[in-house]
């Protein structure tokens, strides 16, 4: 099979990672943190180290504060409903995932919030400008994708940074696609807080993820249980990282995004550089068809390798099977969760094709989707 | 959505799909596919139709890509030009198999 979903998740996953990191769980499976045996303290050293390797990894040293969640979508939740109250204000924008835009309207049909959603430009933007016009005095948020897993257009996070420390709001940027792609850097981008998946580029399995926040992103618990500290008091642990983690955590996630971090640095950099050059190949290849229409491609600059098209005369969903089912080819249809976008680009009636490529994809692999373009849309 | 076909009543989703695979008939079949612009029905549409829903009825979902190509005997381009609204709004549809309704 010829897999192009990269961005729904990363696959394969690097096998000698994986097999490491399951290694060192069967070693080290104990409880983290719940108990005084020293097994139970090794593993909870583990899972400190990885904690300050990540954020180290995302310039988010002290004092950032990082909690493990199961995914994305999960330490945005835990942000959103743990920060905002009634009568705040939030910035967000048309380019965002439902991951973001659910949790803003749920609070919003409670009557607790209101939002504004900034729009992109034609490139698949967002300008800074647009951000600070949208800001309010009871602005408490700006929250933001990274890199919209649409289009793949990554955003000036740190431009928006600026802006929003000008204005005194906190920003929290989705690195859903981003993180393990392009370099992530918070402190230095003036970003308050990330929330990432572990599953994508950073190339670990699914779920496991997290929740980085600063000091002026400090969300009360929305969930209360077991940390393993103090457990004479009724009430959940105030302190970080436990104050966002109830229950035990995901050890092997842990430990294997450890092992993918070890990974990237080996390869990372020169992985997204062929991957890209292979977009480029997949993008100009496509081009020639005239009836395949690409979304925010001229430029790929700023881009993650994610293409985005359509076929006239096709329903998406349509080219999706035809992939599928007569090349083996493994692409992503629809709305991708992200209706806003589709919206804007006059799609949502038929939805899109998604092209998006990992480390393991190759140039005959390229070449096979295009000639596969060709017999669909020839 | 509520309409009447060839006298009976049936019931549809926003997007035409047959609220109950159970109140499909070849009657509202051809209707359908008539108003959906293919204007005579052949043996080989009412093949598609016969596999697909035989498929549903013993395995409560439809067939996936690769068993739809096997079971039919045609590339996945073949029957979306077969069919007008292609696969899913077409074969699919007319069949009167549920909305698949995936993250779209």
């Amino acid at each position: 099979m010829i897999y192009l979903d990269n961005a729904a998740t990363s696959y394969p996953k690097p096998a000698e990672s994986l097999w490491r990191a399951l290694h060192r769980y069967l070693q080290l499976g104990a409880s983290p943190g719940r108990g005084g045996y020293d097994l139970a303290v090794e593993a909870e050293q583990a899972v400190s180290g990885v904690r300050r390797k990540l954020c180290r990894f995302f310039g988010a040293d002290e004092p950032y504060q990082l909690c493990f969640t199961y995914n994305a979508t999960d330490a945005l939740n835990l942000l959103i409903q743990g920060l905002l109250r009634a009568g705040d204000h939030v910035v967000s924008s048309r380019l965002e995932h439902n991951s973001v835009l659910r949790p803003l309207h749920h609070l919003q049909r409670q009557g607790l919030i209101s939002f504004d959603l900034v729009p992109f430009n034609p490139g698949g933007f967002i300008e800074p400008e647009e951000v600070a016009a949208a800001i309010r005095p009871n602005t408490r948020l700006v929250v933001l994708t990274h890199a919209s897993n649409v289009l793949g257009t990554v955003q000036p996070a740190k431009e928006i940074g600026t802006v929003c420390r000008a204005r005194g709001v906190p920003l929290l940027l989705d690195v859903s696609q981003s993180a393990g792609a392009v370099p992530i850097d918070l402190r230095g981008w003036g970003v308050q807080g990330i929330a990432f998946t572990g599953h994508k580029s950073l190339l670990a399995p699914t779920g496991i993820g997290g929740l980085v926040v600063g000091p002026e992103l400090n969300p009360e618990p929305t969930r209360f249980g077991g940390t393993g500290m103090d457990s004479k008091s009724p009430y959940h642990t105030p302190e970080y990282p436990y104050r966002l983690e109830a229950g035990t955590i995901n050890l092997f996630g842990v430990l294997a995004l450890d092992e993918s971090l070890d990974y990237l640095e080996q390869t990372g950099a020169a992985s997204y550089e062929r991957e890209m050059t292979l977009l480029k190949r997949l993008r100009d290849g496509l081009m020639q068809l005239s009836r395949v229409r690409l979304y925010c491609a001229e430029q790929l600059s700023n881009h993650l390798p994610v293409l985005t098209c359509t076929v006239e005369g096709h329903h998406s969903e349509d080219v999706s099977a035809i992939l599928d089912g007569d090349f083996d080819i493994a692409i992503r249809a629809g709305l991708h969760c992200a209706p806003f976008v589709h919206q804007e680009l006059g799609t949502l009636d038929k939805g899109a094709v998604r092209f998006s490529l990992g480390p393991f994809t190759t140039e005959p692999e390229i070449d096979a989707t295009i000639e596969a373009m060709k017999a669909i849309a020839g | 959505m509520q309409r009447t076909i060839g006298g009976r009543e049936f019931a549809f989703d926003e997007e035409g799909f047959f609220n109950e695979f159970d109140d499909w008939t070849e009657e509202a079949f051809e209707i359908l596919a008539h108003e959906g612009g293919l204007s005579l029905s052949t043996e080989q549409h009412r093949q598609v139709v016969r596999f697909l829903r035989d498929f549903y009825a013993y395995n409560g979902r439809a067939p996936l890509n690769n068993q739809l190509r096997k079971g039919t005997g045609m590339s996945l381009l073949e029957l979306e030009a077969l069919f007008p609204g292609g696969l899913k709004n077409g074969a699919r549809r007319l069949a009167g198999l549920p909305n698949p309704k995936t993250c779209s």
